[in-house]
């Protein structure tokens, strides 16, 4: 079973952000499924969070439902990140939740990243502003992404081709994520321990003992 | 002052009261200080413990002098920092400040020590952010033996080597002050504290409680594995903010704009939201007695419990109300219920002659 997170960066409803969030998570539900894998999703639509995760960024005080979505992303095999194109970059909001986004969360998490737009002008802000930003955060980016204009979701031929894109990128990350398997979620606390009790000069002898409880 | 500890920090802020716009004097605010601190003397509370800061809109960059001054006012309360920078201090200066201190105090001090999250504060001081933890261990080993140890050679390498150095004055009755170990959110503070045996101070205001917990579990249960006692033996103390009136929803209506202009959390979460995720308590005496009954239920037993009530522009006035309900209805109901069913074996809040008591009873032992 490969658990997925899903966000969509999204802000009107209906929001063709979130339906390509949808879209993209349904293909690589299939995908996997045509390699013996099943799949759960986890959909996290920022629009909700968007006090949350300013007041987490103003304040460092975590929201209950924003510690949800944390732990979501946390907990899953792979992550489908999906934005709007605004002014030639990822949406503020969309940004804004990965700087509040606890370090390591997304350490060698499998990502596929996609973006909507007004035109195919856009299409580059894959490239230029995602891929760099996921890179950063070490995670494990998908060669292929989607991005889908207005165009796409109109006109018959448009839609046809942009079904191809989505289940090409789907069947991409499909592998990725088999390839890579089951995630071992990170835990930032115990590093810094293990930092720390080396530090004391006590490393060796509580390693075994060194555990975290809820 | 068997059992539990009660008191009140302080950050020290010079922050214009929002209801008026006037902000108090630098001079205002640290005679107001000393006012606040005396009054905790007067309304039977046990603990005074002040801030330390470097930069506007704070006054406390020097608290042993400040806590020097109180010293001469006060007979009975213990005075703390809430925190000592362990980082960008010297250790040998904090060691000779606190000793000074505690011969001036009567023995009446500790110190809380913390790492300081404001980073253009270490390179004004000489050191780097990045070197935090490193830059704890080192100066907090360095200063454990300054107290304990006559003469000390030591070489690290935050510092100039010490070749024969003696601390003076030695530390009073030859016990250093207790040391608490502060932190917001850090676990490794509180393995610090656990591995040294000290008291472990979860500053619990500004982060939600379940973090709290879970920080104060870990604490308690490296204690054990370090060998000090049990997990419930450890010494635990815990930060609370509280405004009361009388009737809840007066206090709330006279709160709200002190909260929403907070320097730290203002303009940010609402005050409702902010007292269900952390211990901020706005109500009657009443309610903020049941509130703090109920951190026993996620941190054990423990041992300090000190309350923020004179940040965010709040009148001096209104300030010194507060220390009389705290006094007078708050703190008396909760030194009997923390009481009951506290087993024997939970040790009190320490004191400098319950240290000395301890440190007899090594001697015999050895």
């Amino acid at each position: 079973m490969t658990t997925l997170a899903v966000i969509s960066g999204g802000l009107r409803e209906p929001s063709s952000t979130r339906l390509l969030a949808g879209r993209i998570d349904t293909a690589v539900h299939q995908a996997l499924a045509a390699i013996d894998t099943s799949a759960t999703s986890t959909m996290i639509e920022l629009r909700p969070l968007g006090r949350a995760i300013m007041d987490a960024m103003l304040t460092g005080v975590v929201a209950p439902e924003l510690e949800e979505a944390f732990d979501a992303v946390a907990s899953a095999d792979g992550l489908i990140a999906v934005t709007p194109a605004f002014n030639a970059s990822f949406s503020g909001l969309f940004k804004s939740f990965f700087d509040v986004l606890p370090e390591q969360t997304l350490w060698d998490m499998p990502v596929l990243i996609a973006a909507t737009g007004g035109t195919e002008r856009h299409s580059l802000v894959l490239d230029h502003a995602l891929r760099p930003m996921f890179s950063y955060l070490h995670a494990i980016v998908a060669p292929a992404g989607v991005y889908a204009a207005t165009n796409d979701f109109g006109a018959q031929r448009g839609s046809a081709a942009l079904s191809e894109r989505i289940n090409t990128a789907a069947r991409d990350f499909a592998r990725l994520l088999r390839s890579c398997g089951a995630r071992t979620r990170r835990d930032a606390f115990a590093d810094e321990l293990t930092e720390m009790q080396r530090l004391l000069g006590a490393a060796s002898q509580c390693k075994d003992t060194a555990t975290i409880e809820d | 002052m068997s059992g539990m500890q009660f008191g009140v920090f302080t950050v020290g802020d010079v922050t214009p009261d929002p209801t008026t716009g006037i902000a108090p004097t630098e001079a205002d605010r640290i005679r107001a200080t000393v006012t606040i601190a005396k009054k905790v003397e007067e309304v039977g509370l046990d603990v005074f413990a002040t801030g330390e800061h470097h930069n506007p809109p704070f006054v406390p960059s020097s608290p042993t002098t400040l806590l020097g001054y109180i010293a001469a006012q006060t007979e009975r309360i213990i005075l703390s920092t809430a925190t000592t920078l362990i980082t960008t201090n010297d250790p040998v200066k904090i060691a000779e400040d606190f000793s000074v201190l505690q011969h001036l105090s009567g023995g009446r001090t500790d110190v809380m020590l913390g790492r300081g999250n404001t980073g253009p504060v270490y390179p004004w001081f000489g050191q780097d952010i990045r070197a935090a933890i490193p830059l704890t261990v080192e100066h907090y080993d360095l200063l454990r033996r300054l107290w304990r140890e006559e003469i000390v050679d030591w070489t690290g390498e935050f510092r100039t080597s010490l070749q024969g150095f003696t601390l003076a004055p030695r530390p009073l009755d030859g016990v250093p002050p207790f040391v608490w170990h502060a932190s917001i959110r850090t676990m490794e503070v509180a393995e610090l504290a656990a591995y040294y045996g000290d008291g472990f101070f979860a500053n619990h205001i500004f982060w939600p409680s379940s973090h709290t917990k879970r920080m104060v579990q870990y604490y308690r249960q490296r204690f054990e594995h370090y060998g000090h006692g049990s997990a419930h033996q450890a010494i635990v103390g815990l930060g609370g903010q509280v405004f009361m009136r009388a009737n809840s929803q007066d206090a709330v209506n006279e709160f709200r704009p002190y909260f929403d202009n907070a320097p730290v959390y203002g303009h940010g979460p609402s005050l409702e939201e902010f007292t269900a995720s952390t211990p901020l308590t706005v109500g009657s005496p009443q309610q903020v007695i049941d509130r703090t009954l109920g951190f026993r239920e996620y941190v054990g037993d423990y041992q300090r419990q000190l309350f923020l009530v004179d940040h965010a522009g709040l009148p001096l006035k209104t300030v010194l109300e507060q220390l009389d309900l705290l006094g007078g209805e708050v703190v008396p109901v909760l030194r009997k219920e923390f009481q009951r069913g506290r087993p024997a074996d939970v040790p009190a809040g320490p004191t400098h002659e319950s240290l000395v008591k301890a440190a007899a009873q090594e001697d015999r032992q050895e």
